[in-house]
C-alpha cells in the first residue's frame, strides 16, 4: 500500500469548480443536518485541512449523524468504530493472524484502514485503546508487529464524545486531544430547523437516501487547492501571537502546541477557500481560535474554580490580542517595528 | 543603646551643620572651633549620662553643666578653679560678655570680626541648641521637633542679614536636619526586626527600597525647591530675576540690593538694573536749603578687586550722636556752608543705607540703629531699612577753588589712606600707559586728576550710552577706554581707576543726581536719577567729587568749579565759579542744569532710551502674544490637514491603476499586476485606512487594536453609519481594500478610495453633534492622541534607559560589592 502524496494527485481546481464541489458537499450534508451550516462548513474545512474532527456535545443533537453524513457524501471508504470499554487496540489498528493455509502470519487491517473513520463515543474506550489512534492520526501510518503500514489518503478521523456523562468514560489523553484539529459542538437546532427535522425524519431516515456527491479524488484536488491559499506574513505572525498568548495566559496551565499553530493555519486556509478567497484573513483565525485551540489547553485550578471554560478563555484572548502590523499601517502604534505585538494601551471592550 | 548613642552623635553633628549659616556673619572661622568644642562636650556628656541610664532630667542637667564648663574654659575670666570650674567671678564675666555682645551687635555690621562677646553668645546659643536637639531627638524621640531649635540658629543670619543669605549654608543645614531624620527612622525600622523581601530573602544592605528612594527624592526636591524658589521670586532676596533681566521690577528689589552694607551686593549691577528699567518710580523726595546742591549720595565703593569696585562693610557710631565736624578742615580756598535738608524715602526704596548730602553733621528722626561711617560718609544700619522713612539733617557743603586743591600736598606713600585707596589689582598696561601720558608734566595732584578728568571729554571721542555692557573690572575698563562709550558706571569707575593708578586715593560714590522734577527747593528723585561718580582724596581737604560722565546723558547733573564740564560750550567755562561755591556750580552748570538736562534728554539724543521705552505702545505685544497663542492652537489642526493632504495626495496613482485594471478585465484572465502598481495600490489602501482610523478617532468612534479591517468596517457600519447606504458601501470598500492590501496576494485596484473617505467623513460629521465636529476640526483628537502616545512612549523609553543605567551604576556600589564579598 503506497501513500499517494497530495502533490501527485492534487490537480488544482479552478475557483468555480472548487466552489461547486465544496458547495455540493455542504448542501448534501445539510439535507440531514438542518440549520447548522456553520458547523457543517467547519467540519468540511477540517477535512480539507487534512485534520481530524472531534464533535463534542450532549446526546441526541446529531453528532453521529453529522459524521455519517459527511462520510456518505464522499464516495470513499468509510469505517465506523463504536468505542466501548472492552475495545482493544488491535481492533482499531488491525492484527496479525496465523494463516494455516500459508503457514504464515497475515496482517488483517483494523478499522482505521479507511478514508474516513468515524469513532463513536470515543471517550468510552480505555486510554489503552484510545492510544492506538495516536500514531495513525498524526503520522497516517500503523505499525503492527514491527511492520509499518501506510494509511490511505484522504484520511480523517471523526470522533464524537459526550461531555456530560462522566460515568464509565475516560477523558481523552492530552496527546490524543492535541491530534484533533478542531473540536466542534453541534448545539441545539433552532425551532424552525427542529420543525423541519420533525417533518423530514418523520417517515424515513434521510441518511439512507444520501448519495455521494464527491469522491476521494475530488477531495484530494480540493485539498491541493486549499494548500495554495496565500497566507500573508502578518497573518502568520498573528497565528503565532495567538498561540503564544495561550502559552502566556495566566489562566492557563497548558497552552497550545506548535502543532496547534500549524493546524490553525491549515484550517484557516480551508475556511478561506470555502469562502471563495485565495488569501487568509485574521478574521478566519479569530473565528477558528475557539474550535481549534480550546480543546488543547488546560486551565489552571483557579480558573476552573472560577468556572471559566477554555472556550471563554480563548475568546477573551482573541478579543485582547492586537493585530500585528507595522508602524506604517497602524498610526496609533508608536513602538519600534520589532515590538512584541502588544498594544500601547489596553483596548476597551464593552 | 548603641542606636541611641548613634542618634546622639548625629544630633550633635546636625546641630553643627545647622549652624553653617553663621559663617555668613563672621569674618573668620573661630566661632566654628568654639562651637564644635561646646557641642562635642555636650554630646559626650549626653552619651555618658545615657550610659549610666540617667533619667531624662538628669541628662538635661548633665548637658547644661557640661555646656557651662565648656564656656568657662573657652571664655576664662582668669579667676576659675583649674581653668574650667566656674566661680562667681566667671558668672559676672559672662554677664559682662552678654552686655558687650548686645553692644557689639549694634555697632558692627556683617561680617563681624571675632570679638569675645560675639563668640561667647554664639557658642552659648549653639551649645544650648545642641542640648535641646539632643533632648528632642534622643530623649523624646521627636527628631522632627528638633528642627525648630535648628531653625532658630538659621534665623539669626536671616535676621541680621538684610540681604539674601547665601543658599549653600542653608543646604548644609537642611542636610543636617535630614540626616537626623534619616538616622532616627532607620533606627525605628531596625527595631521592627529584619527586613526581607517577599520571596523569603533578606534585604541586602545595598538594596534600594522604593520607600527609601522615594524619601530621598522628596528630600532632595524639598531642599532644591526651598533654595530655588526664593532665588527665582523677585523681591524675596537680592532679586535675582531683577538683576538677570535687567529690570522689570518696581525698584524695591534692587533698591535693597543697592544697600551695600553686606559688601556682597554689586552696587554697579543694581545701578545698571535701575537705569535700564522702563518703569519710573519715585524713590526719594529731598528738600534742601542749598540753592543748587551737589548729588545726594548713599554708598561708596572703595575696594578695588579684579572684578571691579566693590563696597566695604561700613562701620561707625550711631548717627544721632555727634558727628565729625568737617569745618575743622577748612582752609584757604575752601568754603564751607551749613545747610539743612529733609529727605523722604518712598516705599519703593528699601535699603539699609540712607541717602544724605555730604557731609552730615547732625541728624534728626534717626534712632540709634542708624550708624554713620565717617570715612565713607554714609549712614547705614544693620537692622533697619530706609523704606518709607522721613528724616532731616544738617550738613556742611564744602566747595573748593582749584588753587586750594593745587595747594594740597601729595600723601606720603606709606600713609594708610593712600596705601588702601590707591590699590589696584595688578597693573593693567593700557591704563598705566594712558595715565603716564596724561599726567606727564603735571606737578600737583589736582592737575593730574584734572588731566584724567578731562580725558573723558567728547573731544576725545567719549560718548554716553546706557546700553553698554556693565562691569568695572580691569578688562571692562580697558574696553571702555578703547570703545569710549558708556554711562556713569564706566565713567566713574574708569576715572577712579586711573586716578588710583596715578597714586592718588580715589573711590566711586553712588547716589542721585538732582533729577528733573524740581519744585522750589524740593527735588523728586527717581530710579532713573541714580548715578555714580568719582571722589578723590586730597590731603588736608578731604574727599572731592568729580563727575566725569557726560552731562548730556545725566538729567540733573551738576558741575563744580574744580571739575568744569569739559563738554560745555565756551561761554560757560567756569571762570566765575572759581570764586564762590554755591552759586558757582549754578552758573557754571548752565547748559547741564536741571532744565537743560531735561531738554537735552527730550530733544532726542536717544541715549537714555528710558522714556521712549516707557511710552512704547503695548498693543503690538498683546497682538503678537494672541497671534502666537492662536498659531500654537492651530498646530494640531494644521498637522491633521497636512496628514490628510499627504494621504490623499496621489490622484494619478488611482488613474494609473484604473487603467491597468481595465486592461486586465479586457484580457479576461489572470494578469500579472505590475509590481510597482501593486505596491502603489497597497500604499493607497494603507493611507486611506489610516485616514479612516484618524477620522474615526476624530469623531469619537472607537478604534480597536484587536479588530481586523473587516470587523472595524462592520462595526463602523453598525454603530455610526446605520442606514446611509453610500457611506456603508464606502466603509466596506475601505475595509476590503485594506484587507486585500494587507493579506492578499494582489491588492484591490481601481477603486475610488478618496471619495469613499470623503463620504464617510461627511456621514460621520452629519451624525456627530456640534461640539464633536468643532473638536474634530480645531483640535483633532487623532493628532493629540498620537502625540500623547509618542510622549508616553518616549518617557517610557527614558525610564527604561535610566533604569538600565542605574542598574549598571549600582553594580559599582561599594556597599553592594562588600555584600557580595561577604556572601562569597
Amino acid at each position: 500500500m503506497t501513500q499517494q502524496t497530495w502533490d501527485e494527485v492534487g490537480g488544482l481546481l479552478p475557483h468555480d469548480e472548487f466552489r461547486a464541489a465544496s458547495e455540493a458537499i455542504v448542501a448534501n450534508i445539510e439535507q440531514v443536518i438542518e440549520g447548522k451550516t456553520a458547523t457543517v462548513r467547519l467540519a468540511l474545512a477540517v477535512l480539507l485541512a487534512e485534520g481530524h474532527l472531534l464533535i463534542e456535545d450532549v446526546p441526541g443533537v446529531g453528532k453521529t449523524k453529522l459524521a455519517k453524513a459527511l462520510a456518505r457524501s464522499i464516495d470513499c471508504t468509510v469505517r465506523r468504530i463504536q468505542f466501548t470499554p472492552d475495545l482493544l487496540p488491535s481492533d482499531v489498528t488491525g492484527v496479525s493472524v496465523y494463516n494455516q493455509e500459508t503457514h504464515d502470519f497475515e496482517f488483517r487491517p483494523g478499522a482505521v484502514f479507511a478514508n474516513l473513520v468515524v469513532g463513536d463515543e470515543i471517550n468510552r474506550a480505555s486510554p489503552k485503546t484510545q492510544s492506538a489512534l495516536l500514531e495513525c492520526m498524526e503520522e497516517r501510518q500503523v505499525t503492527v508487529d514491527g511492520v509499518t503500514y501506510q494509511l490511505q489518503t484522504p484520511f480523517m478521523v471523526i470522533a464524537t464524545q459526550n461531555p456530560i456523562e462522566m460515568e464509565g468514560t475516560y477523558p481523552l489523553p492530552e496527546a490524543q486531544r492535541d491530534r484533533f484539529t478542531a473540536r466542534i459542538a453541534m448545539g441545539y437546532p433552532d425551532s424552525n430547523a427542529e420543525l423541519a427535522m420533525l417533518d423530514g425524519h418523520g417517515g424515513t431516515d434521510p441518511l439512507n437516501e444520501l448519495r455521494a456527491v464527491s469522491d476521494a479524488d475530488i477531495v484530494r484536488q480540493l485539498i491541493a487547492t486549499v494548500r495554495q491559499v496565500h497566507v500573508a506574513d502578518a497573518v502568520k505572525q498573528y497565528a503565532i501571537d495567538l498561540v503564544t498568548a495561550t502559552r502566556e495566559a495566566p489562566d492557563l496551565r497548558l497552552g497550545a502546541s506548535p502543532r496547534a499553530t500549524l493546524q490553525l493555519l491549515r484550517t484557516a486556509r480551508a475556511v478561506a477557500a470555502l469562502e471563495g478567497r485565495d488569501y487568509v484573513l485574521p478574521d478566519d483565525l479569530q473565528a477558528l481560535a475557539v474550535p481549534v485551540l480550546a480543546h488543547r489547553i488546560i486551565p489552571t485550578a483557579d480558573a476552573q474554580l472560577a468556572r471559566r471554560t477554555t472556550d471563554a478563555i480563548v475568546s477573551e484572548l482573541v478579543h485582547r490580542l492586537p493585530l500585528p502590523h507595522d508602524r506604517q499601517r497602524n498610526p496609533y502604534d508608536t513602538r519600534p517595528a520589532t515590538g512584541n505585538g502588544r498594544a500601547p494601551y489596553e483596548p476597551r471592550r464593552p | 543603646m548603641i542606636a541611641s548613642r548613634n542618634t546622639g552623635a548625629v544630633a550633635a553633628a546636625a546641630t553643627l551643620l545647622a549652624a553653617a549659616p553663621l559663617s555668613a556673619i563672621f569674618q573668620t572661622w573661630t566661632w566654628l572651633i568654639q562651637c564644635v568644642i561646646a557641642v562635642a562636650v555636650v554630646a559626650g556628656v549626653a552619651a555618658l549620662t545615657r550610659l549610666v541610664r540617667a533619667p531624662l532630667w538628669g541628662q538635661v542637667l548633665g548637658m547644661l553643666a557640661a555646656l557651662l564648663l565648656a564656656l568657662t574654659w573657652l571664655f576664662p575670666s582668669g579667676s576659675e578653679l583649674l581653668t574650667f570650674l566656674p566661680t562667681p567671678a566667671t558668672i559676672g564675666h559672662f554677664a559682662d560678655l552678654l552686655t558687650g555682645s548686645a553692644q557689639d551687635m549694634r555697632s558692627y555690621g556683617v561680617e563681624v570680626p571675632d570679638t569675645d562677646p560675639l563668640l561667647f553668645i554664639t557658642a552659648l546659643g549653639v551649645g544650648g541648641v545642641a542640648v535641646l536637639v539632643d533632648v528632642l531627638a534622643v530623649g523624646l524621640r521627636r527628631p522632627a521637633l528638633a528642627g525648630l531649635p535648628m531653625l532658630a540658629i538659621y534665623s539669626v543670619p536671616v535676621a541680621v542679614y538684610v540681604d539674601s543669605v547665601p543658599p549653600l549654608p542653608f543646604v548644609v543645614g537642611a542636610a543636617g536636619f535630614l540626616w537626623l531624620l534619616v538616622t532616627d527612622n532607620v533606627d525605628r525600622v531596625r527595631r521592627f526586626g529584619r527586613r526581607f523581601t517577599g520571596d523569603g530573602r533578606d534585604v541586602d544592605v545595598w538594596e534600594a527600597s522604593p520607600l527609601a528612594s522615594a524619601g530621598r527624592r522628596l528630600a532632595v526636591v524639598g531642599v532644591v525647591v526651598a533654595v530655588a524658589l526664593p532665588l527665582a521670586v523677585p523681591g524675596m532676596t537680592g532679586g535675582l530675576l531683577d538683576r538677570l533681566s535687567g529690570g522689570t521690577g518696581n525698584g524695591s528689589g534692587t533698591g535693597r540690593g543697592a544697600g551695600g552694607s553686606s559688601g556682597r551686593i554689586d552696587l554697579f549691577a543694581s545701578l545698571a538694573g535701575q537705569l535700564n528699567q522702563s518703569e519710573v518710580a519715585d524713590l526719594v523726595k529731598v528738600t534742601t536749603s542749598e540753592p543748587n546742591p551737589f548729588y545726594l549720595r548713599y554708598a561708596v565703593a572703595d575696594e578695588l578687586r579684579p572684578s571691579g569696585f566693590q563696597a566695604r562693610s561700613p562701620s561707625g557710631r550711631p548717627a544721632n550722636r555727634d558727628l565729625p565736624d568737617p569745618t575743622e578742615r577748612g582752609g584757604q580756598g575752601v568754603q564751607q556752608v551749613r545747610y539743612r535738608a529733609t529727605v523722604e524715602v518712598t516705599k519703593s526704596l528699601s535699603m539699609s543705607l540712607m541717602p544724605v548730602y555730604a557731609e552730615p553733621v547732625r541728624t534728626e528722626d534717626l534712632n540709634s540703629n542708624w550708624l554713620y561711617d565717617p570715612s565713607q560718609q554714609v549712614v547705614f544700619s544693620n537692622r533697619e531699612n530706609s523704606r518709607g522713612r522721613k528724616y532731616a539733617f544738617d550738613y556742611v557743603r564744602s566747595t573748593y577753588t582749584p588753587a586750594a586743591l593745587r595747594a594740597a600736598r601729595p600723601l606720603p606713600a606709606d600713609h594708610p589712606v593712600r596705601r588702601q585707596l590707591t590699590a589696584t589689582p595688578g597693573p593693567v598696561p593700557e591704563v598705566e600707559e594712558l595715565v603716564k601720558g596724561l599726567t606727564q608734566g603735571k606737578r600737583t595732584d589736582y592737575d593730574r586728576v584734572l588731566a584724567i578728568y578731562q580725558h573723558f571729554s567728547a573731544d576725545n571721542g567719549f560718548s554716553y550710552r546706557l546700553s553698554t555692557a556693565s562691569g568695572s573690572s580691569g578688562q571692562d575698563i580697558v574696553n571702555f577706554l578703547i570703545n569710549k562709550v558708556g554711562y556713569c558706571q564706566q565713567y566713574a569707575a574708569a576715572m577712579a581707576w586711573l586716578v588710583r593708578s596715578a597714586g592718588i586715593p580715589a573711590r566711586v560714590a553712588f547716589g542721585f543726581t538732582n533729577g528733573s522734577k524740581r519744585d522750589g527747593d524740593t527735588y523728586t528723585l527717581t530710579n532713573l536719577n541714580l548715578h555714580a561718580w568719582t571722589e578723590v582724596y586730597f590731603d588736608g581737604v578731604g574727599w572731592v567729587p568729580f563727575d566725569a560722565t557726560p552731562a548730556y546723558g545725566v538729567p540733573g547733573s551738576t558741575r563744580s568749579a574744580w571739575a568744569p564740564d569739559t563738554d560745555a560750550p565756551e561761554p560757560s567755562t567756569p571762570e566765575t565759579g572759581a570764586t564762590d561755591s554755591p552759586t558757582g556750580p549754578d552758573s557754571s552748570a548752565g547748559p547741564a542744569g536741571p532744565d537743560n538736562a531735561d531738554r537735552d534728554t527730550d530733544t532726542g539724543l536717544s541715549l537714555g532710551g528710558e522714556k521712549p521705552a516707557e511710552q512704547a505702545p503695548v498693543w503690538p505685544w498683546w497682538t503678537a502674544g494672541v497671534l502666537a497663542l492662536l498659531a500654537l492652537l492651530a498646530v494640531p489642526a494644521l498637522r491633521r490637514l497636512a496628514l490628510r493632504r499627504r494621504r490623499a495626495g496621489r490622484p494619478d496613482a488611482t488613474v494609473a491603476t484604473a487603467v491597468g485594471d481595465d486592461a486586465r478585465s479586457a484580457d479576461g484572465g489572470h494578469v500579472m499586476v505590475v509590481e510597482a502598481d501593486a505596491g502603489r495600490a497597497r500604499a493607497d489602501a494603507h493611507a486611506a485606512w489610516a485616514e479612516l482610523l484618524d477620522t474615526m478617532v476624530d469623531f469619537k468612534v472607537r478604534v480597536d487594536q484587536t479588530e481586523t479591517p473587516r470587523a472595524t468596517a462592520d462595526r463602523l457600519v453598525r454603530d455610526a453609519l446605520a442606514d446611509d447606504t453610500a457611506a456603508v458601501g464606502a466603509a466596506r470598500l475601505l475595509g476590503r481594500a485594506e484587507e486585500r492590501a494587507r493579506y492578499a496576494r494582489n491588492p484591490l485596484t481601481g477603486e475610488p478610495l478618496p471619495p469613499a473617505l470623503r463620504t464617510i467623513r461627511g456621514a460621520l460629521a452629519t451624525r456627530a453633534d456640534r461640539r464633536t465636529r468643532f473638536v474634530a476640526t480645531v483640535l483633532p483628537p487623532s493628532v493629540l492622541l498620537r502625540w500623547r502616545l509618542a510622549l508616553a512612549d518616549a518617557s517610557g523609553r527614558l525610564v527604561a534607559l535610566t533604569g538600565r543605567i542605574r542598574y549598571r551604576l549600582l553594580r559599582w556600589n561599594p556597599r553592594r560589592m562588600l555584600a557580595d564579598r561577604a556572601a562569597r
